[in-house]
């Protein structure tokens, strides 16, 4: 099992993974509350990426890749992500014009 | 295995992190799924119609498993609700006491958060 060490990478590997096969590509969470431990795994049945931490701080950064997987899982691979506002599509354009810029 | 609608599957998730908190796990799996055997597939593609995705959940306690499917529509509003069940039973987790193993991970992490947050310049 390969135990990916900083979240940014096990982040970016896992949607790669993910994007190269969506039809096989499984996410799974394991949470154990009597030793306070949570591991990810993310694979495609040939490779296999995994994160375990005891740590609150990344349970929250989990939250927003359960987001990822979710919006990558319901409307397609091909779904343009944009982590920090949310989640946008390719095809509709976001009308979100005139949020009060200068110009 | 049993197929629920989103609330019920939510409520049988809530209770499957109760029931374990003094021993045992809770596991969630998320795949993409289409729901449909693979003549229906097939036929689909024939047809020229663009094939449905959902998003499949499993939730197990290791004993009962419980399942649902979430589409396009109804994903952001599970998403939601899914956080907060989440973020009410995760409490175990350990809020950054430890620096000893952590230590390189979270200086590498402060001096990432400290990188992206940019000052406006108007």
């Amino acid at each position: 099992m390969v135990y990916i060490d900083t979240w940014d990478e096990f982040v970016d590997r896992s949607v790669q993974l993910f994007r190269a096969d969506p039809k096989s590509t499984r996410y799974v969470m394991k949470y154990r509350h009597c030793d306070g431990k949570l591991v990810l795994k993310v694979t495609d049945n040939k490779e296999c990426l995994k994160f375990k931490t005891d740590q609150a701080q990344e349970a929250k950064k989990m939250e927003k890749l359960n987001n990822i997987f979710f919006t990558l899982m319901a409307r397609g691979p091909d779904v343009d992500l944009s982590e920090v506002t949310g989640k946008e599509q390719m095809e509709t354009q976001p009308v979100k014009k005139g949020r009060g810029r200068k110009q | 295995m049993v197929l629920l609608q989103l609330d019920p599957f939510l409520n049988e998730l809530t209770s499957m992190f109760e029931k374990s908190k003094e021993k045992g796990s809770v596991w969630v799996t998320l795949k993409r799924s289409s729901l449909k055997s693979k003549l229906q597939k097939r036929k689909l593609s024939s047809a020229g119609e663009s094939i449905e995705y959902r998003c499949l959940i499993r939730a197990t306690d290791g004993k009962k498993t419980v399942s649902t499917s979430v589409g396009a529509k109804d994903h952001q509003r599970f998403q939601a609700s899914y956080a907060t069940i989440l973020k009410a039973h995760m409490t175990a987790l350990k809020k950054r006491e430890r620096k000893d193993r952590k230590k390189s991970t979270e200086a590498e992490k402060k001096e990432g958060t400290s990188t992206t947050t940019k000052p406006k310049k108007l």
